[in-house]
């Protein structure tokens, strides 16, 4: 199938908390089959588009679509349910949940034990929850982490944690990946981890978004960049293309006391 | 083959702190064998509070469900229980039928009005629904004096049809309470592991994240109050067989006070040994103040404050113990 075809696309795309414009106006197309940066100081914008793409907030113009079906009005647990799913900057991890079962909640919506088997051991419910333990326990093996299903989020490091957050999201084998800031509190191995799992995740029909800071990591999995300033794209490109941009060069070596 | 294992058990220690059940499947196993032969050795009136104590566990256990899976408290729950007593109360004296018929019409009138109720509070949050709650709390004696047709009014109604034919009163009364407190615990300990019940703690803990996820913020209200809210009505049901009278008396305010504090003194648990200490603390306190005239508030206070500091340090002292022991 064509690249283009399974695109997740915006256009003019704007959105504005109290009259500050956030972001002015954005058209993108990310595609299927290519790894897309998206990258850009503190405060730029990334997340709000992250959120404007999967309805947790409805930008007041634009329109946005996901192989050419409109995603306008629908609101984000109808969008995870057409697989379009997103990691938080900011771990948003049940601490009240395994490691394991919160990776589960990544594919939990597909369940289809009733209100019946969460009350009764039927063997459904059972042999629902095992499948799904099964699919967890692969994502978080596939992530580095195979041993940690049992333990709560809490007992684990913050780079762990990150990698959980990842999990839940590849769990339910996603058509559009959007991962914000996945490499941020990683050390070293652990991001080159992660680089060999993105790599690997990387298939014809999924579109996958990286928001990331780590320049390294962006640079070296991304087919196209997008690069975003104060609400506004300064550049979109191949990787030689942005790192050559002045503009993009301006904006990194200006900003880097609040990085 | 032992990895398999892990799956259907995950990590059970871990599940069973989170779900509440600060004991272990054994623990709860041993205080519900020696519940069993309680009446042997108690007199009929003991037999007879401990029922209630069970019974008002049910009624604890829903307002501790709230807390920990919607993350709401509710000072109204005798809305509920109120619900489920009238359901066994009516359809005994009216009708001459069993709880084989009025459980399971409690069960659905609390299901169904828990979420009438969810709905329209949707969106309110914090001290905001509570208050709502406190509303429908306010209004239930009104209601049952005002259907004094069905309810009886102030006199109230007498319960009096066996559940099992042929065994004494005295012992369905206590062993029908038991019976449901140990159902009751065990759909709650099941509904931990389902994915509605960690689709609700998601929910609750983030509910951004559960929104991407795919799990409705209006959902998960709505369906926790209806959980509730059936097992409140479960509590007024087994109150009144249990207690064989329904009258206004057993659903004012302060008996949703007394709910909500049972609630924080067994530290919002959810295991069978917690919600019985809820329980107990509801159904004993009062009575064993009610000779105390004046001073009742005072001592119930004291008695409330008692048990919350010795919860608080408890895990502290615990592990000052453990150390001794370790260094000994
Ligand atoms: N919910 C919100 N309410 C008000 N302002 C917001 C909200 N979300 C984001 N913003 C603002 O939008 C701007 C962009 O934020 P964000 O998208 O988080 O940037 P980035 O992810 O690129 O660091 C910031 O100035 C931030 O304060
Ligand atoms: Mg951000």
């Amino acid at each position: 199938m064509d690249q283009t075809t399974n695109a997740l696309r915006g256009e003019g795309i704007a959105l504005s908390f109290g009259g500050i414009k956030v972001l002015r106006g954005l058209d993108v197309e990310f595609r299927a089959g290519e790894i897309t940066g998206l990258i850009g100081p503190n405060g730029a914008g990334k997340t709000s588009l992250f959120n404007c793409l999967t309805g947790a907030y409805l930008p007041q113009e634009g329109t946005i679509s996901y192989a050419g079906d409109p995603l306008n009005g629908l609101p984000p647990a109808a969008r995870a349910n057409k697989g379009i799913v997103r990691s938080f900057q900011h771990v948003a991890l049940c601490p009240d949940l395994t490691v394991r079962e919160n990776v589960m909640m990544g594919i939990a919506r597909n369940g289809s034990a009733g209100w019946l088997s969460a009350f009764l051991p039927l063997p459904g419910g059972t042999r629902e929850r095992e499948e799904m333990a099964r699919s967890a326990d692969e994502a978080l093996a596939d992530l580095g982490l195979p041993d940690v299903g049992d333990k709560l989020p809490g007992e684990l490091p913050p780079g762990m944690q990150r990698l959980v957050e990842i999990a839940r999201a590849v769990v339910g084998k996603p058509s559009v990946l959007m991962l914000d800031e996945p490499a941020a509190g990683l050390n070293n191995s652990e991001t080159r981890d992660l680089t060999k799992v993105l790599r690997k995740l990387a298939s014809t029909d999924l579109v996958m978004v990286v928001v990331e800071h780590d320049m390294d990591l962006v640079m070296s999995i991304c087919d196209r960049i997008y690069v975003l300033n104060f609400g506004e794209f300064v550049a979109v490109g191949s990787p030689e293309e942005v790192r050559s941009n002045p503009d993009v060069v301006r904006i990194y070596l200006g900003s880097d006391d609040d990085e | 083959m032992s990895d398999q294992a892990t799956h259907i058990i995950p990590g059970q220690s871990v599940v069973s702190r989170l779900s509440g059940m600060a004991t272990s499947g054994l623990t709860t196993a041993v205080v519900v064998a020696v519940l069993i032969f309680m009446p042997l050795l108690l007199g009929g009136s003991w037999t007879f509070t401990l029922g209630l104590c069970f019974a008002n566990s049910i009624g604890v256990l829903a307002v501790s469900l709230l807390v920990r899976y919607g993350g709401e408290v509710s000072i109204g729950h005798t809305f509920f229980t109120a619900l489920g007593a009238y359901s066994v109360g009516v359809l005994d004296t009216r009708y001459g039928i069993s709880l084989w018929a009025s459980v399971p019409l409690a069960l659905l009138l609390g299901v169904v009005f828990g979420l009438l109720f969810a709905w329209p509070s949707r969106n309110l949050h914090g001290i905001y629904l509570a208050v709502t709650t406190l509303a429908l709390a306010l209004a239930v004696p009104e209601m049952i004096n005002n259907f004094d047709v069905l309810t009886g009014g102030y006199e109230g109604l007498y319960v009096a049809t066996p559940f099992i034919p042929g065994i004494e009163m005295g012992l369905q009364r206590y062993y029908v309470a038991l019976f449901m407190l140990v159902i009751v615990c065990l759909a709650v300990a099941r509904l931990r592991l389902s994915r509605q019940g960690m689709a609700l703690l998601l929910a609750k803990a983030h509910p951004a994240a559960a929104d991407a996820f795919g799990t409705r913020r209006v959902w998960a209200r709505v369906s926790i109050m209806g959980i509730s809210g059936g097992i409140g009505a479960i509590c007024g049901a087994t109150l009144a067989f249990s207690g064989s009278t329904v009258s206004p008396g057993g659903f004012t305010f302060w008996q949703a006070i007394f709910l909500l504090v049972g609630s924080v003194v067994s530290f919002y648990g959810l295991s069978l040994t917690r919600v019985l200490i809820g329980g107990a603390f509801v159904t004993l306190v009062p009575q064993l103040l009610s000779a105390s005239g004046a001073w009742i508030p005072v001592l119930y206070g004291l008695a409330l404050l008692g048990m919350i500091l010795l919860g608080h340090y408890m895990p502290r002292i615990r592990k000052a113990m453990n150390r001794k022991a370790e260094a000994n």
